[in-house]
């Protein structure tokens, strides 16, 4: 199930989308009121559920005052980006090294299996013993966890193709790199584009998980220190920064793959298609 | 984490292969017999740090020791089991009983389905701080984080296979006159089965996950702090043969699921179709 059908599981709006969206910022605001009322009573635990307006004000203070979150926010952003794009490096290569050979392929299929069923995160303190308490381990762990995801829809993707139009290509004459970079790769792209999406949300866990093993810097890290010494409202503060993050970072992937399988969207494609016919007309004449 | 497409990897990998399934079993136990003997002969020519890299002799004898000698990973083994099934238990039951009132009321679907899938991209591993301080250093914390990981990707799997049915099957079951029950029952749940199996595979492996995670966190039993504390000792092999043990762990809750997709699935594999058909012809014939 892709995670595109997922983001239209909220649908179901007879009315306008401003509507919508007040109706919604209403119903969030009296839970709000109803927490703090809560909080102020006794009935809630402040270490369990901290109040809005505390937690409002960690917020402030991490982000303006003291200013400490800006730090490890680009720790974990630098980490969960460079375990993502060396787990997606790793992944895809061995998708297509497993696509274009046979005997590859024959040779990886049980450890694939046994790789598919471990934890992978658990190898998480093998790495900190062996690469210490920097950020390699956390970059490590994070592209461990994240390339199988481009691995297996690299490879489902690449032999996806349709065996009509392989025929076509290859009536035309086309050599076996012309088919892999003109057939497979488009073919495959859309299953790639969302296992980047899921790899990812996947390094960016990946990287918090080495954090709370053992780290000096990093939103993990900050997270447990506040939740350890009991700051509930600073560590929800960064709960809801790491969520946002996520967020911010899956979008952009969305984004991303977006623009890159440009003929998904109407648009995109006859803005593309034009520019190609300028171009073709100017060097046909 | 989302859920992944439910495409069954074993087939893609089993697809044009001529040579007889015994020629591959022993190439494959040939080069796999080649890189350890590999991996030993490096270590004893120094080659490899044997802090870092345990040759795989000792790893051998480490698991021997654990299993035979001292017999204690059983425990240890039994902790993490019980508590990464019961927090999928817990996840699954919640997660199902959601996506169900989801699925039939839109009023609750339009009102919490988008904080589910906004929550979804958070991965869940990351509140394993709030879990401890919530529910203290026993086994509830480990189980918690197990059944809130295990709960997203049963709900939005569930949701989407319970919503997005076939129109034309819609359509058909309308013309007959079909009541809502029949509707739900009939062509609803059958619909959605492969994805809330994958979503339920899913599941299963990110409990494991959470069980195991926070374990690291602070337990004093189960394979998580198991290997926790060999490896910051740098008792590597004990690490490795515990890893070791997680992969075996990992194998039996994947081929559990997997002979729960062979049954419940049926029309995904040709010989299983024919089995099941043949045995409804029976009985239906013999009534």
């Amino acid at each position: 199930m892709s995670v595109e059908a997922s983001t239209r599981l909220g649908t179901g709006y007879t009315g306008s989308l401003s509507a919508a969206l007040v109706k919604h910022l209403i119903i969030f605001a009296v839970f709000l009121t109803i927490w703090e009322m809560a909080n102020r009573t006794g009935i809630a635990d402040p270490l369990l559920m901290p109040r809005p307006t505390d937690i409002v004000q960690s917020i402030w203070r991490i982000y303006v005052t003291q200013g400490n979150v800006w730090l490890h926010l680009w720790i974990t952003f630098q980490e969960a980006m460079l375990g993502c794009a060396a787990g997606i490096v790793i992944g895809v290569s061995l998708g297509v090294a497993a696509v274009l050979s046979d005997s590859f392929r024959d040779f990886l299929k049980p450890y694939v299996i046994l790789i598919e069923c471990t934890p992978r995160i658990a190898v998480g303190p093998i790495f900190v013993a062996w690469m210490g308490f920097g950020m390699g381990s956390k970059i490590a762990l994070a592209a461990l966890v994240c390339f199988f995801a481009p691995f297996v829809n690299t490879m489902t993707g690449l032999l996806g193709f349709d065996e009509e139009s392989e025929e076509l290509f290859r009536s035309m004459g086309a050599t076996r790199r012309q088919i892999f970079w003109r057939l497979m790769i488009p073919t495959a792209a859309p299953a790639m584009g969302a296992s980047f999406k899921l790899a990812v949300g996947a390094a960016f866990g990946g990287a918090l998980v080495a954090e709370f093993i053992s780290a000096q810097n990093g939103m993990g890290i900050l997270m447990a220190r506040y939740t350890m010494s009991l700051n509930m409202p600073s560590a929800f503060a960064g709960l809801l920064s790491i969520t946002l993050y996520g967020f911010i970072l899956f979008r952009m992937t969305e984004y991303l793959d977006y623009r890159a399988l440009y003929w998904r969207d109407d648009d995109l494609m006859a803005k593309k298609s034009l520019k190609r016919k300028a171009k073709w007309e100017r060097t046909m004449g | 984490m989302s859920a992944v497409d439910d495409t069954n990897i074993d087939e893609i990998l089993e697809s044009e292969f001529k040579t007889p399934y015994a020629q591959r079993m022993m190439i494959h136990t040939l080069t796999f017999l080649v890189l350890i003997g590999g991996w030993e002969l490096a270590s004893f020519l120094g080659y490899l740090n044997e802090l870092i890299m345990p040759p795989p002799s000792w790893i051998a004898f480490r698991l021997y020791e654990m299993f035979f000698v001292t017999g204690s990973i059983y425990w240890h083994f039994f902790v993490t089991m019980f508590e990464a099934t019961f927090g999928f238990i817990i996840g699954v039951s919640i997660g199902l009983s959601l996506a169900i009132t989801a699925a039939i009321s839109p009023v609750f679907r339009r009102y919490w389905a988008p904080y589910a899938v906004v929550f979804n991209v958070t991965p869940g591993i990351a509140l394993a701080p709030f879990i401890i301080a919530w529910f203290g250093f026993g086994w509830s914390s480990k189980i918690a984080l197990a059944a809130l990981n295990a709960f997203f990707p049963v709900f939005i799997n569930v949701l989407t296979g319970l919503l997005f049915v076939d129109k034309d099957m819609t359509e058909l079951f309308n013309s007959l006159r079909a009541n809502r029950r029949q509707y739900f029952w009939k062509l609803q749940i059958p619909s959605s089965l492969p994805i809330t199996i994958a979503g339920l595979k899913l599941g299963m492996t990110t409990a494991l996950i959470g069980a195991i995670v926070a374990e690291f966190f602070s337990a004093t039993e189960g394979v998580g702090i198991l290997m926790q504390r060999f490896a910051f000792r740098l008792n590597m092999d004990g690490a490795f043969a515990t890893l070791i043990n997680m992969s075996l762990m990992g194998l039996t809750l994947f081929t559990i699921m997997e002979y729960m997709d062979y049954k419940v699935l049926f029309w995904r594999r040709h010989k299983r179709m024919e089995e099941v058909s043949a045995k409804r012809k029976a009985r239906w014939t013999m009534d």
